[in-house]
C-alpha cells in the first residue's frame, strides 16, 4: 500500500514536470517584453525622423558587423558563426521582401530585438544578441527599425544554418529564454550620474559587450555572477573588462575611452572580432558615449579630470638560464620589430613592455599571436599596423612556454608559471 | 658603447664560419652586409614585409625555406646551412661564375626585373619553390596559383610581376616532375 502511494506520487510529480516542460516548450512561460501600443505603425513622417537618428543607433549596436558577410552585400547576411552546437548564419535584414525583413511590421521587428521571436514566431537563435538588446528602450528600437527599412534592399537568399539534434529544432529555444532572458528595459539608476546610466545603456543593451566578455554556462546563457569578467571564444581569451580587470591591462577610463576610439594604445592594437567592433561600431560612437562607456566600465560617475594609468606591474626573477635562451629566442625573432627592449615602433608595431596581453593572468592570447600570427590591419585615422607572422612552425612548445614565461615576468609582472602543455592546448584550438 | 656579443657558427654558401663574435641584437641582414661582404639580400622595408632580405636556409633533410633576414637575429641561424643568393649560380675553383642557376636563367631570358632591388628575393622565393614542386608536383590546373601562394608575398616596385610570373610558369613547364600530367 505504502508503495503504491509512492508510486503514484512519482508518476504525479514526473507528469507535472512533464506538462511543465510541454508548457515551456509550447512557448506559455514566454514573457515578452514588447509593450501592446508597438502593434500601433508608426508613420511615413515618424519613419523619415526615426531612421537618421536610427543610423547611429544601429551602429552602437554594431548590428552591421554580424549582418554582411565579408565581401557580402551589405545587410544581407551570411556572416558564420561557430557555435558548440554548429553553425548558424546571420540573416538578411534589408528591407528585401522575399529574404529580408521588408514584409516585418513594427511590432514583428520589436519582437525579434528584445524576445528573440521573428516573423510567424520563428525563434531566434541567442547569437543574436537579444539577450542585451532586451535591454533597449522601444524608442531606439524604432530608431533602428526605420533605418533598416531606409536601407536598399537586397535579394540574397538566407543561408541555412548547419546545426546538430536537437538544436536545429528552433523551437527548444522556449528552454534557453525561460532560464535566461532577463526582465526587460534597465531602470535608471536614480543613486548614480547621467553619465554613469548612458554608459550602462551602452555597456548592457546596444554594444552588448557582454555577450562576448562575460563567461556563459552549459547553455550558453550568460553567467550573470561573473559579469564582464572574460570568456574565451573561438580561441582567444575576450578579456576581464570589469575595473580591476581592466586596470590589471594597464587602462585607466581616459586610455580606454581613446583605445574604443582608435583601437590602439600603449595597451596594444585591437585584433580579432574587437578590431571589428572598432571598426564598426566604437570609431563612430561619440566622445560623449565613449566617456559614458568607459565611465561606467569603471563604476565612475564621470571621467576624472586627469588620466593616470596604473603603475606598471614590477617584474619577477626568472631563472637564469630560461632567461638566457628566451631573451635570445626574443632577440631573434621578436626584436626586429617590436624592438630590443619591447618599445615597438610608431604607426607599425605595438610595444611589448606595455602590452595588455602580456598583463593578464592567462597566457592564452599571448600564446595564440605568437602561434598564429596576426594580419595586417588598418586603424581609424590613417593608422596602419603591420602583419605579425606566425611562429607556429618554428618554435616547440617549450621554446614559447619559456619566451611567454620571460615576456610575462619582465613586462606582465607575472610568474613564470605557463607550461608547454598549456602552449599544445592552444596550438591544437582548444 | 659595447654591444654584448655572442659566437655564431653556420655554414653561408657551402662555407663554415666558425665561432665569430656576433652582437647578441644584430638582425641576420647587417651580419651578411657587414661581417660577410655579401650584400645581394636586401635591405627595403626592414619590417619583414616585401621580402627583399630573404635568403634560402637548407634543412638537413634536403628541404629549402625562406627566411627573412631584416627582423630575424643572426644567432637565430646558429647551425643552420644559409644561401644567399651570391651562392646561387655555379661557380669554378676560382670562383668564377660558369652558369647561372635555372631560376635566374629564367628570370634574365624573360627580362624579369628593372632596377633589379627586389630581385634576390624573388630569386631565392622561386628557388624555394621549385625546390617544393619537385617533391609535390601539383596538377596543371593548379599551378597558376601555386606560383601567386608562394610568390604574392614579394614586393616589386617597378612593375615587373609579370614577367617574373611568366618566367617562374615556364621554368615549372619545361622542368621535368614539377607539374603532374
Amino acid at each position: 500500500m505504502k508503495i503504491r502511494t509512492l508510486l503514484w506520487i512519482g508518476v504525479g510529480i514526473i507528469g507535472c514536470l512533464a506538462l511543465f516542460a510541454l508548457g515551456v516548450f509550447a512557448g506559455l512561460f514566454e514573457r515578452t517584453a514588447v509593450a501592446k501600443d508597438i502593434d500601433q505603425p508608426l508613420s511615413a513622417d515618424q519613419m523619415k525622423t526615426l531612421a537618421k537618428r536610427g543610423a547611429y543607433v544601429a551602429v552602437a549596436a554594431d548590428c552591421y558587423a554580424c549582418h554582411t558577410a565579408k565581401d557580402g552585400a551589405p545587410w544581407a547576411g551570411g556572416f558564420a558563426f561557430e557555435t558548440p552546437f554548429g553553425t548558424i548564419y546571420s540573416t538578411n535584414i534589408s528591407p528585401d521582401k522575399e529574404h529580408g525583413i521588408g514584409n516585418w511590421t513594427r511590432a514583428e521587428f520589436h519582437r525579434a530585438m528584445r524576445d528573440g521571436i521573428g516573423k510567424g514566431g520563428v525563434h531566434l537563435y541567442p547569437a543574436m544578441p537579444y539577450e542585451s538588446y532586451r535591454k533597449m528602450t522601444p524608442e531606439d528600437v524604432d530608431a533602428v527599425y526605420a533605418y533598416l527599412m531606409s536601407r536598399e534592399p537586397m535579394n540574397v537568399e538566407n543561408k541555412k544554418n548547419d546545426l546538430r539534434f536537437p538544436f536545429n529544432i528552433r523551437q527548444v529555444l522556449t528552454f534557453w529564454n525561460f532560464v535566461n532572458l532577463p526582465g526587460g528595459t534597465l531602470a535608471s539608476d536614480p543613486a548614480r550620474s547621467e553619465t554613469w546610466n548612458r554608459g550602462r545603456y551602452l555597456v548592457d543593451a546596444l554594444a552588448h559587450c557582454g555577450d562576448c566578455h562575460t563567461p556563459r554556462n552549459l547553455m550558453q546563457g550568460m553567467k550573470q555572477s561573473e559579469y564582464l569578467q572574460g570568456s574565451v571564444l573561438e580561441g582567444v581569451l575576450a578579456p576581464d573588462i570589469t575595473k580591476e580587470g581592466l586596470a590589471q591591462m594597464g587602462f585607466d577610463p581616459h586610455i580606454l575611452s581613446v583605445f574604443m576610439k582608435s583601437g590602439l594604445s600603449a595597451q596594444g592594437a585591437m585584433t580579432g572580432q574587437m578590431f571589428d567592433v572598432v571598426h564598426f561600431s566604437t570609431q563612430y560612437m561619440t566622445d560623449d558615449d565613449l566617456a559614458a562607456l568607459s565611465a561606467y566600465l569603471f563604476d565612475l560617475d564621470g571621467l576624472p579630470k586627469q588620466s593616470t594609468p596604473p603603475a606598471p606591474p614590477k617584474p619577477v626573477e626568472v631563472a637564469h638560464d630560461l632567461a638566457e635562451s628566451a631573451r635570445g629566442t626574443y632577440l631573434n625573432l621578436c626584436s626586429g620589430c617590436h624592438g630590443v627592449d619591447g618599445e615597438g615602433i610608431p604607426h607599425v608595431v605595438v610595444p611589448l613592455a606595455t602590452n595588455a596581453s602580456l598583463r593578464l593572468a592567462s597566457p592564452r592570447n599571448l600564446v595564440h599571436a605568437v602561434l598564429h600570427g596576426i594580419p595586417a590591419q588598418h586603424f581609424p585615422g590613417l593608422e596602419r599596423m603591420q602583419s605579425m607572422p606566425a611562429f607556429k612552425d618554428e618554435l616547440n612548445n617549450q621554446q614559447l612556454a619559456d619566451l611567454a614565461n620571460w615576456m610575462r615576468a619582465v613586462w606582465g609582472g607575472k610568474q613564470p608559471d605557463v607550461k608547454p602543455e598549456d602552449v599544445d592546448q592552444v596550438r591544437r584550438g582548444d | 658603447m659595447t654591444l654584448a656579443s655572442k659566437k655564431l657558427s653556420l655554414t653561408v654558401n657551402d662555407k663554415t664560419i666558425d665561432a665569430m663574435d656576433v652582437p647578441e641584437t644584430m638582425m641576420m641582414l647587417d651580419f651578411l652586409h657587414e661581417y660577410l661582404n655579401l650584400t645581394g639580400a636586401r635591405m627595403g622595408c626592414g619590417q619583414g614585409i616585401c621580402n627583399a632580405c630573404s635568403v634560402v636556409v637548407e634543412h638537413d633533410d634536403g628541404t629549402l625555406q625562406e627566411a627573412r633576414t631584416c627582423i630575424t637575429g643572426a644567432h637565430w641561424f646558429a647551425g643552420k646551412k644559409v644561401r644567399t643568393v651570391e651562392g646561387h649560380a655555379k661557380r669554378d675553383a676560382s670562383g668564377a661564375i660558369v652558369g647561372l642557376s635555372p631560376v635566374q636563367q629564367a628570370f634574365i631570358e624573360h627580362f624579369a626585373f628593372q632596377c633589379g632591388y627586389c630581385t634576390p628575393g624573388f630569386a631565392t622565393g622561386a628557388t624555394v619553390l621549385m625546390d617544393q614542386l619537385k617533391r609535390n608536383p601539383v596538377a596543371r590546373a593548379d599551378l597558376e596559383k601555386t606560383i601567386t601562394d608562394a610568390l604574392n608575398k614579394h614586393i616589386c616596385r617597378c612593375t615587373g610581376y609579370v614577367r617574373y610570373y611568366e618566367a617562374v610558369r615556364d621554368l615549372a613547364l619545361n622542368t621535368p616532375g614539377l607539374v603532374k600530367a
